[in-house]
């Protein structure tokens, strides 16, 4: 029992570093590094140095980096300044939108990202593994090799160039919408309306991130299956007169499932990636698309926002995992 | 059973594992080729393209997509440039990225991985930190902010790509850096004291770049993507011509509106053809230096018995064949049994002609070394041959049935009823997610399905205690057992539905001595009371001296000898027979010099054409190498030996 409290505890500890990790990166990148807002607009020579102090105090940068080791207090940092900020939910104010909390901003574009992801993630990886199981255990069938064939060239395939094709094909053949979120100007009667537009939207960019997932996971879980159908345990359940239904329902499932949830959290990065490729080509106008346009726009607030929410939410989805993997597989508490 | 494994696996490869190995090295020569292609290509440009995409031309409304003709194979683009030449171009700078890149990711991941693998200690483990870090990051977003400050130029690119790019090769490296620190040799070259440089340069390096070769075709495929994935998104250095721009250009510039389908597939398929020859490349690359050939225990179901073979009849001559203990009635009869294995040279006999009898409540030793075909003929009479494996000829009749006849639910409701299992060691034989109470209970309800959750773990209860372990514990874990423990829990398994036959293979291998003792004298014990007939697969004769009435030997396939075994210990006939009593510690003569048999058993690629054990025996004589000897009665029992030939005798 201590044994997986002790694998929880673990777990959660790393993963709470890993954050504090990735903030401090996060700052570092965007205070460092020569692209500083901040200081770039200083170097405007039409400012004079009053008005260049009046700003380096407004953004902050006035202070010492990390720690104020001039005497005063040690804490009165913009490292600290930005812990700080962060506590609060401030992440700044977005240059493009000039009004708005890059808070809120993101907070809007995260929601639509999870609107595409989530039916993605889910149909890709109820696909995925079943027909991972399926070519697994017809090693080498025709089914086998054209499931291989399909990731192989899926894997090939950029998923922004699949968005392209699926885009050109929708938009000449089956008159779906290609751009955003919702139809605009469309006078809708009802909240129906609004979702069954909506939805119409959602189809394209979530086939799209479906299909490019659904080669990944399947590989993924053939290998998982064919590993587990060599272990001995399966020829034990033969020998016992299970039938085969039975070995896979019973016996084999789980086991390969483990791996599966392990390596789906690591390759939360390829989902990310996707889903960025995807919003791009659909100006889907999620967190995605938000980074790329604050690239065009040299938004740096919104892309360090951006930047540093995907990053949390792929250490915290992580850690997710692995609780799920503590929770299925009893060898943990020994680890 | 990786044993059990091991002794049918020397040479059986699966069915179609040739076959696949074949396609993924013809995979290998078509990438090799798809990729060689895009080289030349990249390198030709300026003499295949029609036009320079580079040189400023003065454009009107008109010359904007306009589709294929003869002056412009693929149309025009959004610049009323050449798709064709632009495409061409377009390949430099895709593979110079993808090359550059990926030498700067293997450049840090291999230096990381060494260092990690090879210093190990807090250095490694900070870099392996490290390592996890940036393998949590995901790649894209990091690299879109990485090039958005520092600015997009190819060589930006290039770097923001290289540098983010390691991970996984520096996972790859360190592992295998590890492992061959570990090696004895290393270990011994730094005992007489070599220094790192040279353990690095003789040793691990050697070791490492092999696996960084094919993980360099991998990473360069990635490297490509992302260079193209980049440039798509705008990220890329507007100033050149790379097929992600071309894309970006006619994707953002109406290319799909105006219907120019030839502005945009071209440069798309020109990546998937380069990524699809590296990874095509890289994955045959990768199977070439690291073969798996995989065990599969589902596939090929049913197609372990050859359609045409030939079924002796059972008639009373057979029946009486073999000397008999107290009860003389054979619950098993395997008469005549051969089984072939798949191998890169065809079809070869693994098992051949095999005959034995397993009488009621008999404990019968089948021994050899491994290789001798003694698991691979208790798999085939098990209906469990691996994939690639099947029973030519012969027959296996248990209590008057014909085994190798029956087929799906007859088959199922046969086994573990009355033939059960118990493999070598028990570590994987049994399923670690699943407590071992539940593993037996599921064979308890299996074959009586009437059987109540309570009524079963009742009967759980009572298995384990019969084995000697605590009720309390069929609620644990496998993992929560020791090794004795799960060899009990696994003969618990074992008598769960009663059976008249337990085939032990193995049983106390891997076990420690004292434990080895207590498992033959459950298993004696469960012989003496229930009167289940046992076989006990082994090659250790102190085993067979302990708990079996009677012997089979086995040799390259076949039965060499077969006899009671108190005669057996006494009076040895076979050559084999004697060599192998020479191996083992005779507690009535500590003294006798202990030897092992020179050489190793016959693979099934390469058996000898007369007597198998003729090369390594010490009275071969001309008959043995040209003759396959048949079965001599002697001392109460039958060895294949011509030195039994009584006519060999008198000349």
């Amino acid at each position: 029992m201590s044994g997986r409290g002790g694998y929880l505890l673990r777990k959660i500890g790393w993963a709470l570093l890993t954050i504090f990790v990735v903030i401090t990166f996060n700052f570092v990148l965007f205070r460092v590094l020569p692209g500083d807002p901040a200081k770039s607009g200083l170097r405007d020579p039409r400012l004079n140095p009053a008005a260049v102090e009046a700003l380096r105090e407004r953004f902050g940068i006035d202070k010492p980096v990390f720690l104020n080791l001039d005497g005063g207090n040690p804490f009165d940092s913009q490292y600290v300044a930005y812990f700080a900020a962060l506590s609060r939910g401030d992440l700044g104010t977005s240059y493009a939108f000039r009004d708005q909390p890059v808070s809120s901003l993101i907070g809007q574009a995260l929601g639509n990202t999870l609107w595409l992801i989530l039916p993605s993630q889910f149909l890709a990886i109820i696909f995925g593994a079943g027909l991972g199981l399926f070519a697994a255990w017809r090693r080498g069938r025709a089914l086998d090799v054209s499931a291989l064939t399909f990731s192989l060239f899926m894997w090939s395939l950029p998923t922004f160039f699949l968005g392209i094709i699926l885009l050109i094909i929708g938009a000449n053949w089956l008159g779906l919408p290609t751009a955003g979120r919702i139809t605009i100007g469309a006078g809708f009667e009802s909240p129906l309306d609004v979702a069954i537009d909506v939805g119409r939207h959602l189809i394209l960019p979530t086939l799209t991130l479906t299909l490019v997932l659904l080669g990944e996971y399947m590989l993924i879980m053939r290998s998982s299956v064919l590993d587990v159908f060599g272990e001995d345990y399966i020829l034990t359940a033969r020998a016992k007169g299970l039938s085969t239904y039975g070995i896979i329902r019973h016996h084999a499932l789980r086991n390969a499932i483990l791996p599966m949830v392990t390596l789906i959290a690591l390759n939360l990065g390829f989902t990310v990636s996707g889903a960025i490729q995807v919003e791009a080509v659909y100006s889907w106008p999620g967190l995605g698309a938000l980074t790329v346009n604050a690239v065009g726009d040299r938004d740096f607030p919104v892309l360090q926002g951006a930047f540093l929410l995907i990053a949390v939410a792929v250490v915290l989805a992580n850690l997710i995992a692995e609780l799920i993997y503590g929770w299925l597989d009893p060898r943990v508490s020994d680890a | 059973m990786s044993v059990l494994i091991e002794a049918t696996a020397p040479s059986t490869v699966e069915p179609r594992g040739a076959l696949r190995s074949f396609l993924r090295h013809r995979m290998g020569v078509i990438g090799a080729a798809m990729l060689l292609i895009a080289v030349f290509v990249a390198v030709a440009a300026p003499i295949l393209a029609p036009y320079d995409p580079y040189e400023h031309v003065r454009v009107t409304v008109f010359d904007i997509y306009q589709k294929p003709s003869a002056e412009h194979l693929l149309g025009t683009d959004d610049g009323g440039k050449d798709v064709f030449s632009s495409l061409l171009y377009g390949a430099r700078v895709s593979l110079i990225a993808g090359f550059a890149a990926a030498a700067i990711a293997l450049f840090i991941g291999g230096l990381v991985g060494i260092v990690a693998g090879y210093r190990g200690g807090w250095v490694g483990s900070l870099l392996m930190r490290i390592t996890d870090f940036f393998l949590v990051i995901p790649d894209l977003a990091l690299q879109i902010v990485l090039v958005a400050i520092i600015g997009p130029s190819l060589g930006t690119i290039i770097f923001v790509i290289g540098v983010l790019g390691w991970t996984t090769t520096a996972r790859l490296v360190r592992s295998q850096a590890l492992t061959v620190r570990e090696r004895k040799y290393v270990m011994r070259a730094r005992a007489i004291g070599a220094g790192d440089s040279h353990i690095l340069r003789r040793h691990i390096l050697p070791a490492v770049l092999p696996l960084m070769l094919a993980n360099m075709v991998l990473v360069i495929s990635l490297a490509i993507l992302s260079e193209s994935t980049l440039a798509f998104l705008g990220l890329g250095d507007p100033t050149v011509i790379s097929w992600g721009q071309m894309l970006n250009f006619a994707f953002g510039r109406g290319a799909v509106t105006a219907g120019a389908w030839w502005a945009l597939l071209p440069p798309g398929f020109a990546i998937v053809w380069v990524v699809l020859g590296t990874t095509l490349l890289g994955t045959a690359l990768e199977d070439a230096l690291n073969p798996r050939l995989k065990r599969h225990h589902l596939e090929a179901a049913g197609s372990d018995v050859a359609r045409g073979r030939n079924v002796p009849t059972l008639d009373a001559p057979t029946l009486a064949m073999t000397g008999s203990s107290a009860d003389p009635s054979p619950i098993l009869l395997v008469r005549d049994l051969s089984i072939e294995f798949d191998t890169p040279a065809g079809p070869k006999l693994a098992v051949e002609g095999v005959s034995f009898d397993l009488n009621r409540g008999e404990t019968l030793g089948l021994v050899g070394e491994s290789g001798c075909g003694k698991t691979t003929t208790v798999l085939g009479v098990l209906r469990l041959l691996p994939p690639g494996g099947r029973v030519v000829s012969g027959s296996v009749w248990f209590d008057g049935e014909d085994l190798l006849g029956l087929d799906g639910p007859a088959l199922r409701s046969f086994r573990w009823t009355r033939l059960s299992l118990v493999f070598q060691g028990a570590m994987n034989a049994l399923n670690p997610v699943l407590t071992v109470g539940d593993q037996i209970a599921e064979a308890v309800r299996l074959h009586a399905p009437g059987t109540t959750k309570r009524e079963a773990a009742d009967q759980v209860a009572e298995l384990l205690e019969r084995v000697g372990i605590g009720r309390r514990r069929a609620n644990e874990y496998p993992h929560t057992y020791s090794g004795g423990m799960r060899q009990r829990a696994m003969i618990a398994l074992a008598l769960s539905c009663d059976p008249d036959v337990i085939v032990a293979d193995e049983p106390t291998t891997a076990l420690d001595v004292m434990i080895q003792a207590q498992i033959l004298e459950l298993l004696g014990g469960i012989a003496r009371d229930f009167g289940t007939g046992i076989i006990i697969v082994t090659h250790d004769l102190g085993v067979v001296a302990e708990v079996c009435d009677r012997v089979v030997v086995m040799y390259g396939g076949g039965v060499a000898e077969e006899n009671q075994a108190a005669t057996l210990f006494r009076e040895p006939q076979h050559p084999y027979t004697q060599e192998l009593l020479q191996s083992f510690p005779d507690l009535a003569h500590p003294d006798r010099p202990l030897r092992g048999i020179p050489g190793s058993p016959p693979r099934i690629d390469d058996m000898p054409v007369g007597c198998r054990f003729a090369p390594r025996c010490p009275h071969a004589f001309d008959r043995c190498g040209t003759e396959r000897p048949p079965d001599y009665s002697a001392a109460g029992g039958r060895a294949a030996c011509f030195l039994l030939d009584l006519e060999e005798r008198e000349s």
